[in-house]
Order: C-alpha cells, then sequence, then structure tokens
C-alpha cells in the first residue's frame, strides 16, 4: 500500500512520519511543496506538489497517482490537512471532505459555524486590517483577543483589556499580517478577528475521527494560565487532572464540534477553555497536535501517534488505542528572549532531573529567536514520564529550570 | 577526570533510536557497529549497552564521542538512557579501551570493503552533487556487515528534511544501484547543525 504524505519543509513532524511509515512497511511517497534534490532519483518516493493551490495540488496527485496508485493520504499541520483533503476527494480515499477541512482551517468560518450549531464558541467578528482601530477600540467586547485567521501556534495572538491595549494590539497584528511572506499567502491575510476572553483553565484534545465519530485520544492539561496578553503554549500533561464530569464535558464539545464542521475521518487537535459554564471550544484543526509534542503519546505497547494516523488513512487494522499507563508531558520551551542563538547550557542537568525522558534543543546555534507573539519558533521540547501528572509538570519545570539559552 | 566530568547529552531519534553525545572520546579508530551481543564481547561499552536489562538493544554503532543505540522494546528512552549514560561512564573509568579496535575479519570483511568502493562512488557521482544543491554534503564514514554509515554536513545537518533526504533519497539510491547493502544508519549530530537547509517551526 502506498501513502502519499504531505510534509512541509519546514515541519518539525518529518522524523515521526517517515519512521513510522518505514516501520509499518508502507511504501511511501514524501510530497513537499519544494522539490527534493533527490525527486528525480526517486520519482516514486518524492513528489512536488503546490500546497499554495490546493486544486493544483489535486491535479499534481492525479497525474502522480496514474503512475503509482496512491491508497492514503496524509496531511500533517493546518495547510496540509487542507489539501490532503482535496487529495483525498480527488482519488477517492479515506478522508474528510474539502468543506470541512476548509471550515476548519480559517477560524472566522469555523466559529460561525460552531455557533450556528449551538456550540459553545467566543463571540466574534471580523474586520479587515484597513480599519480605523480607534473606532473598533470603542465598541470592543473587553476583555478581547485579536487574532489572525490562520497563523499557527499562537503566532499573532494578543489580548487586549481596553481601548488603548487595542489599538496597540492591532496595530502589532497588522504589521506582523502585512510582513511579505504572509501578505502574500492570501485574502485571509487582510482580515483579523476579534474575540471574547473566555476564562478557565485549557486543554487540548487529541483525537481520532472515524466515519464522523470521535475517540478521544488524550486529554492534555495545560497547568500555565494562559491569560495573555500572548499565548505562548508551554506545558501539556495527560491524564488531565480535571474531574471525569469535565471530560465528559470537553469530549462532548469537541464532537459537537466535528460534527457541525462535518470532519468525517482523520486526526483532530482542539483546544477548549474550560469554566463553570462548561467546555468552549477555542479552535479545533483537522490534524494530530504539532511540533515534537507526539512525542509524549505512546499507546499499548509503545505504538507512536504517527503510527495510528497512517494506519487509520490507509484503513489498516487499528491497534489498540488505549494510552500508555504512565502520565506524560511535553514543556515547549519558552524563547526566553529574542537574539541570535548562541549555545544552550544544562542540557544534561536537565536531562538528569527525574522522570525527565528528553531533552530536545531544536533551535540550531545562529538561529534568531523571535518571542510571541511574532514568533511560532520553540527552541526546544522537554518530556517527563511518572507515575502522576503533578510529578511530570514538576519535573518538566526543574528540567526547564536548569537550561540556560546563551543569546547573543 | 571522574566519571561525574564526564557529559553525556542524550537525542532520541523515535521510540527506537537514539543518538548519545559525549564530552569525552570512545573511539578514535573511525565506526564500529555490533549488531548482536556476540560481536559486542571484547568492547566493554558495547557488552554493557546490550547488558541493559529490559531494553533489548538491537544495535550499538560507536563513532569518536557518539554513541547510537537501536533497541527494540517499548521501554522509554528515559529509563534505558540512563542505564546507557551509566554504562558509558563504567567503560570510560575502566582500564582498557571502551572500544576494542576492529579486528580483521577477511571474508565479510573483503566483501564491506567492495560495497565501500561502490557506495563511495555512487556518493561522490550522484549524491553529492544532489545535496549541494542545498548547500549539503554526505560523508560515507564506513561499510560494516553491508550497513552504509553516514555524516551529514553544511545544508543537510539539522535540516528539517534530513530523514527525507536520508530514506527517500540516499537509501532509495542505495537499494537501486548498490541492493547489497542492508542498511543505512545516520550518525549525524543533527543538533549542532549551524546552516540547515530547512529549520522547523510548529505547525
Amino acid at each position: 500500500m502506498r501513502l502519499l504524505l504531505l510534509l512541509p519543509t519546514v515541519t518539525y513532524r518529518t522524523v515521526a512520519f517517515v519512521e513510522a511509515a518505514r516501520r509499518l512497511g508502507v511504501e511511501l511517497t514524501v510530497a513537499s511543496e519544494r522539490p527534493s534534490t533527490f525527486e528525480h532519483a526517486n520519482p516514486a518516493g518524492l513528489v512536488t506538489l503546490d500546497f499554495t493551490d490546493p486544486t493544483r495540488a489535486a491535479a499534481q496527485a492525479r497525474a502522480f497517482a496514474r503512475e503509482l496508485p496512491v491508497h492514503g493520504v496524509v496531511g500533517v499541520d493546518d495547510d496540509t490537512a487542507v489539501i490532503a483533503a482535496v487529495v483525498a476527494e480527488e482519488l477517492g480515499l479515506r478522508g474528510n471532505s474539502v468543506a470541512a477541512a476548509a471550515a476548519a482551517r480559517d477560524k472566522y468560518q469555523q466559529r460561525v459555524l460552531l455557533a450556528k450549531a449551538g456550540v459553545a464558541v467566543p463571540r466574534v467578528e471580523c474586520y479587515p486590517i484597513a480599519s480605523d482601530s480607534q473606532e473598533l477600540a470603542r465598541h470592543a467586547p473587553y476583555p478581547c483577543v485579536l487574532k489572525p485567521l490562520r497563523l499557527s501556534a499562537s503566532r499573532g495572538v494578543i489580548r487586549a483589556d481596553d481601548a488603548r491595549e487595542f489599538v496597540a494590539a492591532f496595530r502589532r497584528l497588522k504589521a506582523m499580517l502585512e510582513e511579505p511572506e504572509v501578505a502574500s499567502c492570501g485574502e485571509w491575510a487582510r482580515h483579523l478577528l476579534v474575540e471574547e476572553f473566555i476564562p478557565g483553565r485549557e486543554v487540548a484534545v487529541e483525537g481520532l475521527v472515524t466515519e464522523g465519530r470521535l475517540r478521544v485520544l488524550a486529554i492534555f492539561d495545560k497547568p500555565d494560565p494562559l491569560d495573555g496578553p500572548f499565548f505562548e503554549e508551554t506545558i501539556y500533561v495527560t491524564p488531565s487532572r480535571l474531574t471525569p464530569a469535565a471530560h465528559q464535558e470537553i469530549t462532548a464539545c469537541t464532537q459537537a464540534t466535528v460534527t457541525a464542521l462535518g470532519l468525517r475521518d482523520g486526526p483532530i487537535h482542539a483546544e477548549i477553555r474550560y469554566n463553570d459554564e462548561g467546555g468552549w471550544l477555542i479552535e479545533l484543526a483537522a490534524r494530530p497536535i504539532g511540533g515534537r509534542c507526539s512525542g509524549a503519546l505512546r499507546f499499548g505497547a509503545g505504538v507512536s501517534l504517527e503510527e495510528i494516523v497512517i494506519r487509520h488513512a490507509l484503513g489498516m487494522e487499528l491497534p489498540s488505542l488505549e494510552r500508555e499507563g504512565q502520565a506524560s508531558g511535553v514543556m515547549m520551551i519558552p524563547v526566553p528572549r529574542g537574539g541570535v542563538l548562541r549555545h544552550v547550557r544544562g542540557v544534561e542537568e536537565a536531562r538528569a532531573v527525574p522522570l525527565v525522558d528528553a531533552v530536545e534543543i531544536t533551535a540550531h546555534p545562529g538561529q534568531t529567536l523571535v518571542p510571541w507573539p511574532e514568533g511560532a519558533r520553540y527552541p526546544g521540547f522537554i518530556f517527563a514520564k511518572g507515575d502522576t501528572p503533578e510529578g511530570v509538570e514538576a519535573a518538566l519545570r526543574a528540567a526547564h529550570g536548569r537550561l540556560e539559552f546563551v543569546i547573543g | 577526570m571522574t566519571p561525574a566530568d564526564i557529559r553525556i547529552t542524550a537525542e532520541p531519534i523515535d521510540n527506537g533510536r537514539c543518538k548519545f553525545l559525549v564530552s569525552e572520546p570512545l573511539h578514535a579508530g573511525g565506526v564500529r557497529r555490533f549488531a548482536s551481543p556476540d560481536e559486542a564481547q571484547g568492547s566493554p561499552l558495547a557488552e554493557a549497552i546490550f547488558a541493559i536489562p529490559g531494553a533489548d538493544v538491537a544495535e550499538v554503532i560507536v563513532s569518536g564521542n557518539l554513541v547510537t543505540v537501536v533497541k527494540r522494546s517499548p521501554a522509554a528512552w528515559q529509563a534505558v538512557g540512563k542505564a546507557v549514560g551509566h554504562a558509558i561512564r563504567g567503560a570510560l573509568a575502566g582500564p582498557g579501551p571502551a572500544i576494542a579496535p576492529k579486528a580483521e575479519a577477511p571474508a565479510s570483511g573483503g566483501m564491506d570493503d567492495a560495497l565501500y568502493e561502490r557506495v563511495a562512488d555512487l556518493f561522490e557521482r550522484q549524491v553529492n552533487p544532489m545535496v549541494a544543491r542545498h548547500g549539503g554534503r554526505v560523508e560515507l564514514i564506513d561499510v560494516q556487515d553491508a550497513v552504509v554509515m553516514v555524516r551529514m554536513a553544511g545544508g543537510c545537518q539539522g535540516c528539517g528534511m534530513a530523514d527525507v533526504t536520508l530514506r527517500q533519497g540516499i537509501e532509495a539510491m542505495l537499494h537501486q544501484h548498490v541492493p547489497e547493502v542492508k542498511g543505512i544508519v545516520d550518525i549525524t549530530d543533527h543538533a549542532a547543525g549551524s546552516s540547515p537547509y530547512f529549520a522547523a517551526a510548529k505547525k
């Protein structure tokens, strides 16, 4: 069986997905938006698709599949989740409808659809970036959050508590959306969202949808308060320490979202706020968890999330979807400050912290680190496992405390 | 130098493979690969790693100050990695070399030498001109028991697509042009790459 794996060249997910495909023994074709220098040497294993134009990408995939039948397609991030849906529809493969994937990709469209379906979502308005920010500030619901329609990893998401902060946040986000690399991405970059801030604890839900039915694979607590003004993520720990009743509400909220968007088949990753009123859907993406964070998840006898996603896409039998018994967590290491990374000290000391499984520094020496909200690249990841979520969280914090980023 | 002074950094590649960067050199005589406890006999470091309880180690590769461990067990690197660190410190503190020099093995050694020549030729004529377009370079380190060991440099070192280059590019070409090759192992310290062609961002 041949898998078409849509891998953007800037993804963290390469090793996890490529090695999972190898373990499963499937024939693998990696599709990227820029050609590999080996594409002519291995035309069965490498192909270039236009990730900026789903219709063109589908035609390119169709041409490829005429020569070599494709049995499944997997996208690994927000953009390629939409491309995967278009390719799946074109080739008659398992996946989401294009409309559902597109709705999940666009934060405004997603909220409108969910609100109509009765899913609890923040009230939101969409404005052109050419709008008069002073005028908008007079009518904004405070506290509120300004965010782009599509950027990932909480990039550009800023809280404002009053008109002065609103205007400053608007200018800052507008400047980001006007950067050439973003502005060229499409009409969405000429708009921004203003939505009410929902207080409460935030969790992430990792799930697998089969014929519209959600199977929750893990609920992660995010123990660091995400109250702004920026929303850089840090620690994820599973199992969640919320009550079973809260888990049920969160699961129901996620399933309602899947149903409202019309998602049918594939992985989902949702961000949900939970407070006295129940679960509030903040965002749902039709893709697995990002970054290196999937390393915190193992199922059954050590099966990775990527293996499950690939098996599902190819219609292969699924192994146990029960997460391993231990508590597990990951810390996306925050950017300490902007500047050029010279060196990271204390990696071994961090790794020596009891319960710490791995410390992966993904930023390279000489890389410019950019803090949130403009930034979107974590300098690394820390993983820990233990008997309790509390112990895992403490280990992640202790390990982080031993790292020193030397920035020039 | 006491065992406590030795610094070891673990870099898991996936649940089955992990690289360990050691502050002290472990083996100066090129690359040594051990695919079984029997092959590890005489090399205290490899013997100790194969003996880690519950790890079911399948392979140990040592080059300079880098140790790559491949295991079959689903056990987390959290536990196995610490045992590997203990083994490294113990081997370095021992009276003899941590890794024995490569023994002459006329039969398989001759075959590996012949494969080395063919692989080196493939690298020179095709692989390196291809990766050079992205500022990269792939160094053939050794061929042992028909397994090719490579180190990536330049734009390939730390590149987000390095594994695609390795598996879909180099390994596929080896299968096509040198089908006797049984596998390929990347012993690159990717974390030290300072100019990766593609740098990753969370999506």
